[in-house]
């Protein structure tokens, strides 16, 4: 599978990293000179801005082949469409109508490749009041009804730390791309795949949506107080422990755990009663917990089959045993920046194993896909590296 | 093209096996887009999602719509018979997707290696809390360990040294990380002839979500960008502002000096550009917490919708903080036709689809979340060809819900 990545994007990056890992031939069409936006976007490795630098890139771009294009000169223009020949699939991060303003429409890549499958990726679509819209990551947190959700009922909502919004895009541009190349098979045809970051979020919200088409209820925030009670992170001696009421039919036994008995007693044996005295519950808890450190709670609870966890700092995450037992911060090398500690696979198949590898380099493929793909002599590339292409 | 391709995945059967919501997700993406899915119920221990109550286990419109466009039946893998129904279901089936403990499903003689016994070339997606290996394979999880676990929480608060608080919505992004996984062994599976197992921790899936903070973490040596609250790492101001109404907010990024003089025009204060102090954005973030009373001045007595179609107008990066009932009423959406309903004529409105083809058809709504067994008979009577006698009773004291104490 080869696939052309044009216009950049957290949410877009995101679909062709997974891709790449995975085993396609993703090539990264950046724009000539300064290459994808991304490669600007701080924080830099050491605070030293540089294309090579930028920590955005060197996560989202692993795998992918680097092809630096000036889409301005006719004769490079060219070239892409002569790589989009050879490829399968386009994954579009510009803005609505970008594509086709710079000659590369949907019509225009039909016409170049019969079956070819464009996946558009854009904040609110392609059509709509909203489609030019301007968002940031927290501008598609709120308008998805996620941020309403998020934070304690007294303060303002609260944006996400992680791009959730985008990277909700990006897996399902990922998806929606394989069912197109999956149906390419049996109906051979073009397709053009519409992802609204927007609605794709949209998705993460689905049950308040759900509920309040038919119940009319409104999901508010909640300072993180789930419907079931105990079911949230807790202070305990040296941070917080996650202590999850479930599974519910082992939580009696395991609450014992808190040297309380009357946790244990009849008076909170059934969910309903122990929603109805949230707060009891937590001060029954809080004594226990105050004594112990987080990761031996964590223990403590897996043990008695309940399924509790412990507020991670990202320390906590690169020293954990689990992930050091399955290999899932492997190191892979950079030419400019020597190891550096990546994530594994984020699934892993048995047979279609994941490829571990760094970001290219601005460029890095120009000469090598121009020469693979196209059968451009080394002299025509090397004018062009001189930068004389226009 | 044929109405039976108009659909991608037209003619896939899944088997799913998963409960609650991540697992149960990633099936339903699928089955929008045309698998067959058959969810698998046990009826003394039924999906958390029916609830606690008997009488009301197929009436949650939650349920309705993180199972729509599936079919249920009713097994019990205490009798060898069920387990034979499922084997014989396997067979005629493309994917096996499950989220029990790792080991579970062997105890039942359920596991990969048998299940590729029956058929050589299915795909087993295993979803669990923590892995399939390594030492905490055994660990269960639900979203709220999950998400705390995997290191995710931990960059959400309203800044350095406040409790960290949960997004919205890991069970979701693992469920589609999920179907990520169906739809990567389905083309190997096209491509090849061979079905695999994959692997999948719901832990790691999750770390995904915050990978280039952790290469931050390590490449420059513990540095941390986030927690930020609703502040942006470079641009400024951006924030969450009070509007007029009740709880009624607009999240506002301005992204250069120039859209700075935009907004402060667009809000009927250029006296705020000509402060020289908040010309360049070093300015702007020494000096945020001013910009923001100043910011929230003028949001007070505005519209949090109007002053978002204003400001956009101008180029600037404002969002309305939608509840569920703007999302209902959102006209963006009711454009796009986002909102559907069931082709069944059953009553209900729900979430559309979380994206688009050009071909039509590709994805349909065709039933709600499927009634307890409402297929029993036509998947194990008809489809699989087995005696009356294998349809478990369905009345309420052969039923138990997830609520109930062992």
């Amino acid at each position: 599978l080869r696939v052309i990545e044009l216009g950049g994007g957290i949410a877009g990056s995101y679909c062709t990293k997974l891709m790449a890992g995975f085993g396609a031939d993703v090539i990264k069409v950046e724009p000539w000179p300064a290459g994808d936006k991304l490669r600007q976007s701080e924080p830099f490795i050491d605070g030293a801005s540089g294309p090579e630098n930028s920590i955005p890139h060197l996560w989202y771009n692993t795998g992918k082949r680097s092809v630096v294009l000036n889409l301005d000169s006719k004769r490079e223009l060219d070239w892409l469409k002569g790589i989009i020949r050879r490829a399968d699939v386009v994954v579009d991060g510009f803005a609505p109508g970008k594509l086709a303003e710079i000659g590369l429409g949907f019509d225009v890549l039909k016409s170049v490749r019969r079956d070819i499958i464009l996946t558009s990726i854009t904040p609110f679509g392609q059509s709509g009041p909203n489609k030019d819209y301007e968002a940031e990551e927290i501008t598609l947190y709120a308008m998805s009804g996620l941020m309403y959700a998020t934070g304690h009922p007294d303060r303002e909502p609260l944006a996400a730390g992680p791009a959730i919004c985008q990277l909700s895009a990006g897996m399902k541009a990922y998806i929606a791309t394989l069912m197109a190349v999956y149906r390419r098979k049996q109906a051979a045809g073009a397709e053009w795949i519409d992802v609204s970051v927007h609605e794709a979020a949209l998705d993460n919200f689905e049950i308040a949506v759900a509920e309040h088409m038919e119940l009319g209820k409104k999901a508010k925030r909640a300072n993180d107080e789930h419907a079931l009670v105990p079911w949230r992170i807790f202070p305990c001696r040296d941070g917080h422990a996650a202590i999850i009421g479930g599974p519910i039919r082992h939580w009696l036994k395991a609450a014992e755990i808190f040297e309380e008995p009357e946790l244990t007693s009849t008076k909170y044996a059934h969910m309903a009663d122990r929603i109805r005295q949230r707060a009891d519950v937590r001060a029954l808890m809080a004594p226990w917990l105050s004594r112990h450190d987080k990761k031996d709670i964590f223990h403590a609870g897996q043990k008695r089959k309940m399924a509790w966890g412990y507020l991670a700092t990202l320390a906590d995450v690169v020293g954990s045993p689990q992930h050091r037992a399955r290999g899932f911060l492997p190191e892979v090398h950079h030419p400019d920046h020597g190891h550096q500690i990546m994530l594994g696979a984020p699934f892993r198949p048995s047979r279609s194993p994941w490829r571990q590898q760094r970001a290219p380099q601005l460029g890095e493929h120009t000469s090598e896909v121009l020469q693979e793909l196209l059968g451009l002599s080394p002299a025509e590339i090397g004018a062009a590296k001189e930068g004389a292409l226009s | 093209v044929s109405e039976r391709s108009a659909q991608p995945l037209s003619g896939i059967r899944v088997v799913d096996l998963t409960h609650d919501w991540a697992g149960p997700h990633a099936a339903r993406v699928v089955a929008d887009y045309g698998a067959e899915v058959i969810k698998i119920e046990y009826p003394k221990r039924l999906d958390g999602m029916r609830g606690a109550y008997l009488d009301r286990i197929d009436k949650h419109p939650r349920w309705w719509q993180i199972n729509r466009n599936k079919k249920s039946i009713t097994l019990d893998f205490h009798r060898p018979d069920h387990v034979e129904a499922c084997k014989a279901l396997v067979k005629v089936s493309d994917l096996v997707l499950e989220n029990s403990r790792p080991g579970v499903l062997e105890g039942f003689g359920l596991g990969y290696e048998t299940l590729r016994q029956v058929r050589p070339d299915i795909i087993m997606v295993s979803m669990s809390a923590h892995g399939g290996s390594g030492p905490y394979r055994q660990y269960a999880g639900y979203g709220g360990a999950i998400e705390a676990t995997s290191g995710v929480q931990s960059l959400t608060a309203y800044g350095r040294g406040e409790d960290a608080m949960r997004i919205r919505e890991v069970d979701v992004t693992n469920g589609i990380m999920g179907a990520c996984a169906i739809m990567t062994a389905l083309i190997h599976r096209q491509a090849t002839g061979e079905g695999q197992w994959i692997d999948l921790s719901e832990t790691e899936a999750c770390t995904w979500l915050i990978g280039e903070h952790l290469l931050e973490f390590t490449a420059n040596r513990g540095a941390q960008t986030l927690p930020l609250g609703n502040r942006h790492p470079v641009h400024a101001p951006q924030g969450c502002y009070p509007c007029r109404g009740k709880d009624r907010w607009l999240a506002i990024t301005v992204r250069s000096d120039s859209e700075w003089r935009d907004f402060c025009a667009t809000a009927g204060h250029p006296e705020w550009s000509a402060d020289d102090r908040f010309a360049t954005v070093k300015g702007r973030q020494a000096h945020h917490d001013e910009i923001d009373r100043l910011i929230a001045s003028w949001t007070r007595e505005q519209d949090a919708r109007e002053a978002m179609i204003t400001l956009q107008a101008r180029g600037v990066a404002a969002g309305l903080v939608a509840d569920a009932e703007d999302i209902a009423n959102d006209p963006h959406l009711s454009s796009r036709g986002w909102e559907s309903r069931p082709d069944s004529g059953e009553h209900g409105r729900s979430p559309g689809f979380p994206f688009r083809f050009q071909t039509e058809g590709a994805a349909r709504y065709r039933r709600r979340g499927p009634d307890l067994g409402a297929d029993n008979n036509a998947i194990l009577r008809e489809l699989l060809g087995l005696p009356a006698t294998v349809i478990p009773p369905l009345d309420p004291e052969h039923l138990g819900t997830a609520f109930d104490r062992e």
